[in-house]
């Protein structure tokens, strides 16, 4: 999965591109391996991508300044492997998804996004712009989300069926229009929502119309779960559904298959902080602060090699000891991965006169890797799908510890499990390979 | 008895309706620069006819109403009453519904009205400058200029507006940039067909908030609304695209669901007061249509973004198809200035106006001009549905598109929703027969789109209320290094 961006301003006095670079940025906790922005004025397409964080890539002034143009798009991505946006000139598709078979043939990962960019530059040239759109997806068998940008003025948006990754809509009134993953993009340029871009929908932005159409597989949502537990910003609504409500309810509903006579509750920075407020709420135990950070927020779970994870644990998080001295802790983190990061915690906690440790997980158990991303790893490498709980207990050195169950997470989202992807908790996708 | 009626659009097309079912059945003509079809059958069948003509020359229309002699004229649009048609008439003893061309500065310049809602300390008034020169623009741009609305001083077909909220530290420069080309084009371009008045351009305080129109009759003592309509300015849906004349609007009943009575209250009271005002600077009798574009904003509540002195199009279209009472007599109560003497009823009912514009409208009229169109009447006799033909010339007989919007579509039913659902059926009625296309918003009279509106008039309410309570109300306050405190004074 990514983070997608793109803006299509009506009036050609607007240059996008630090709109753009600024969208990408409030994007940054989606994919931190590459960032890649396009832009467009009608005459050439202005491409540039790189391995890096969003402001290494543009960290040249000058950089964003050869991005000229009233519209334009940009990705940032989990999997350095991918170079997007990707464009030939006429046209720039940033894709996120894993089409399984397109025109009932099997896709290799990897080929796909090429594959995409290649069909619709091809129908491009032979129909309109939503015709285009309709043809390629109507082929597709996965799951994506497009934001592409043609050389003549116009600008492609895709989501599929399921509507696995989220996609809104948004408008700074009479000036542009602006498409992303996460409605806090929306705010941290000064755009209003309008609307969630609908599963199964295909739009088109040029100066002369706003175009939809909607042809939906019969089948229900399959909201991506992970966004609400993990992914998504907590300032963002995603599916209408607001990040910062869940989280916290996550909280209460750990709480609520718990009885511990604990003094404190500790969420682990930044994910899990909510669910230690919505903990504490629920049970009436103090919430406090447990760890200051140092160093630039990076996602653990997306960190590639193992020894950069535990060193990037012990950098990252000091506790902070009056919380934590003599006391019986529940100690709350977002997801267990590899068990590696948790463990670290605990025994810094110990270190520091915890006199017991209680460790929640805001999350069901990850048994199963995410068949559409990398945003989890593969089986093998994950605790939760080899030892039972009592196991990881002694593993991570806590004196108890559990998950959410999965109907609290369909409580804290507000949708049952029919409506979500819920993949990695339950190995059970929505698609995958025609005839599978 | 005769009446003649100037001007061409769906909001003429309308007016005529209204005057053609009235039970004293006038003969009725008409004035345009284009042949409307409605107002064409209309006219014909009331034994009246219409003529080609530039309806923005008071000579050229007092010549023809002189060779009608009607009882009376009613004035469609605004340019018509800028340019003096309404007193031409007047001088020519011809009686006029339709604000004279002094009262009409309440519309046509935007710097005219705010310095007289100042004035006047008329509540809801935004603070502003207006300049003439771009060099003094971009100064105040870069020195003072955050959130701000940069317009025309001039009402100019609903175009030229940009609203740019400038919140953000980190993108303010190319903020700035298009605030500065925007002065400039404004100044430069936009209003150099404009001589009529001294200003250029405006910079406004930039609020937020729904918005609507309370639309009135006046006859120079009394001020009677008729339901509140909000209208719809971006282009496409979802609040997209530029800025538009209007793309279609909902009422409900008198108000909307999201407006308080209170709030309707204020609203006339402001636009009363600003009668008042008008009367008083220019020693006329306001005798016509006055309109508030309103905005609810945290700020002041009821706030006035600016004021038409004739029926909005397509507002003007969503109120009179549902006035029970006979638009004739209205007109001679506005005239002989007896309007507390009758009383103006409307249908307790949601109606909804979409209008269909071909592609190219609003930026492009080139494009969108020129088209071949045909409209199925069955389908909306199916829906109950009324056309109200815009844009459109009669040539030769067949139905050309002009550049502007070419047709509203209105219905009536106890929901904004199921007015909605009628009008939705009804947009494949209008096709272009050479194949280019039509578009219209459909998310105007949505539930969805209802709930956004809503939300932003509880948000603004929930605050203006705090701050009316605790005197802040209109008031701002600012601390400036080296100047210290100041409050912008109302
Ligand atoms: N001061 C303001 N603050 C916020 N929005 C505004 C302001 N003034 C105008 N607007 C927006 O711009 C639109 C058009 O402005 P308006 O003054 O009505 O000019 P026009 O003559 O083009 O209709 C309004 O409907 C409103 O949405
Ligand atoms: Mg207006």
């Amino acid at each position: 999965m990514a983070g997608q961006c793109g803006i299509f301003s009506f009036s050609d006095d607007w240059e996008v591109a630090r709109f753009l670079y600024y969208s990408l940025l409030s994007l940054q906790h989606r994919g931190a391996e590459t960032a890649g922005i396009v832009t467009s004025d009608e005459e050439s397409i202005y491409v540039y991508s790189k391995k890096g964080r969003v402001d290494d890539v543009f960290r040249d002034e000058e950089q964003i300044k050869t991005l000229k143009g009233w519209y334009g798009a940009g990705q940032v991505d989990l999997d350095h492997k991918s170079k997007l946006p990707f464009s030939n000139g006429e046209i720039s598709v940033c894709f996120s998804g894993r089409v399984f078979d397109y025109d009932g043939e099997k896709i290799d990962k990897y080929d796909d996004v090429q594959l995409i960019s290649e069909e619709i530059t091809k129908e491009y040239k032979k129909c309109d712009a939503i015709g285009c759109l309709n043809n390629v997806t109507e082929k597709i068998n996965g799951i994506y989300s497009i934001i592409a940008v043609t050389k003549s003025g116009d600008m492609l948006i895709a989501r599929d069926s399921y509507g696995v990754q989220p996609l809104c809509l948004g408008s700074l009134k009479f000036n542009f229009g602006v498409v992303s993953n996460e409605s806090a993009t929306l705010d941290v340029i000064g755009a209003d929502f309008t609307t969630d871009i609908e599963r199964g929908e295909n739009r088109i932005i040029n100066r002369y119309t706003v175009d939809k159409y909607v042809k939906r597989e019969n089948c229900n949502s399959a909201f991506c779960s992970f966004e609400y537990v993990y992914y998504a910003r907590l300032d963002s609504i995603i599916n209408g559904i607001s990040i910062y409500e869940c989280r916290r309810k996550i909280g209460c509903e750990l709480a609520k298959q718990d009885d511990i006579d604990a003094d404190v509750v500790i969420g682990v920075p930044e994910t899990a902080l909510p669910f230690g407020m919505g903990y504490s709420e629920e049970t009436g135990i103090p919430a406090h602060l447990g760890f200051v950070r140092t160093g630039i927020h990076v996602r653990s779970a997306i960190k590639p090699t193992q020894t950069e994870r535990l060193i990037g644990v012990q950098l990252k998080l000091n506790p902070i000891r009056t919380p934590v001295r003599g006391k019986k802790v529940i100690l709350i983190d977002d997801s267990v991965v590899r068990g590696t990061t948790m463990r670290n915690i605990v025994y810094t906690l110990r270190l520091r006169g915890a006199r017991e440790v209680h460790v929640r997980i805001g999350s069901p158990r990850i048994v199963s890797p995410c068949i559409y991303s990398d945003l989890v790893p593969v089986k093998d490498e994950l605790i939760a799908a080899d030892l039972t709980d009592e196991e990881i207990t002694e593993v991570i050195n806590a004196d108890s510890f559990s998950y959410l169950s999965l109907e609290g997470l369909e409580r804290s989202i507000g949708l049952s499990r029919d409506k979500l992807c819920a993949g990695c908790f339950t190995g059970e996708y929505p698609i995958s390979w025609n005839g599978e | 008895m005769k009446i003649l009626t100037i001007g061409n659009g769906s909001r003429e097309h309308s007016i005529v309706e209204s005057l053609a079912i009235s039970n004293i059945e006038p003969v009725i003509f008409n004035i345009g620069s284009l042949i409307n079809p409605g107002i064409l059958e209309l006219c014909e069948k009331s034994g009246g006819k219409v003529v080609r003509s530039d309806p923005n020359d008071p000579k050229k229309v007092v010549e023809i109403a002189e060779s009608i002699s009607p009882d009376f004229a009613i004035i469609g649009p605004e340019e018509p009453q800028f340019h003096g048609v309404p007193d031409a008439l007047l001088d020519a003893g011809i009686a006029t519904v339709g604000a004279t061309a002094n009262c009409s500065m309440i519309e046509r310049s935007k710097a005219w009205m705010r310095r007289l809602m100042f004035k006047y300390k008329i509540v809801g008034r935004l603070r502003f400058k207006s300049f003439t020169s771009v060099e003094e623009a971009i100064a105040y741009i870069n020195a003072y200029a955050e959130s701000i609305v940069l317009k025309p001083a001039r009402q100019s077909g609903g175009k030229g507006v940009r609203v740019i909220s400038d919140l953000q530290e980190y993108l303010k420069k190319e903020k700035r940039a298009v605030k500065e080309k925007h002065a400039k084009y404004l100044i430069e371009k936009h209003m150099k067909p404009y001589s009529d008045i001294d200003d250029k351009i405006l910079i406004e305080e930039k609020v937020s908030g729904t918005e609507y129109t309370l639309q009135c009759f006046s006859d120079g003592h009394s001020v009677i609304p008729t339901p509140l309509v909000q209208d719809n300015k971006p282009a496409f849906d979802g609040d997209l695209g530029p800025e538009t004349g209007g793309m279609g609007c909902c009422s409900y009943r008198d108000t909307l669901p999201f407006i308080t009575k209170e709030e309707v209250d204020d609203s006339l009271k402001i636009i009363k007061q600003s009668v008042d005002a008008i009367q008083k600077e220019t020693d006329e009798k306001y005798k016509g249509i006055i309109a508030g574009q309103m905005m609810l904003t945290s700020l002041w509540g009821p706030t006035l973004i600016e004021f038409y002195s004739r029926f909005g199009d397509p507002e003007g279209v969503n109120v009179l198809p549902i006035m029970k009472t006979d638009f004739v007599e209205v007109c001679e109560a506005i005239i002989s200035e007896k309007l507390n003497k009758i009383k103006i009823e409307f249908e307790d009912q949601a109606t909804v106006v979409k209008a269909i514009a071909p592609r190219g409208y609003p930026d492009y009229r080139d494009l969108a001009k020129g088209h071949p169109i045909s409209v199925d009447l069955k389908l909306l006799e199916k829906y109950g549905v009324r056309p109200y033909y815009g844009s459109i010339d009669v040539v030769n007989g067949s139905w050309i598109t002009g550049g502007s919007r070419s047709i509203e579509l209105f219905a009536k039913r106890d929901t904004i929703e199921e007015a909605n659902e009628a009008t939705e059926r009804c947009i494949p009625a209008a096709k272009l027969l050479d194949g280019h296309q039509l578009f219209h918003r459909s998310d105007i009279g949505s539930k969805e789109r209802l709930l956004v509106e809503a939300d932003k008039a509880n948000l603004a309410r929930e605050i203006y209320l705090y701050r009316k309570e605790h005197n802040l109300i209109g008031r701002k306050v600012d601390w400036i290094p080296l100047r210290g405190k100041i409050e912008y004074k109302g």
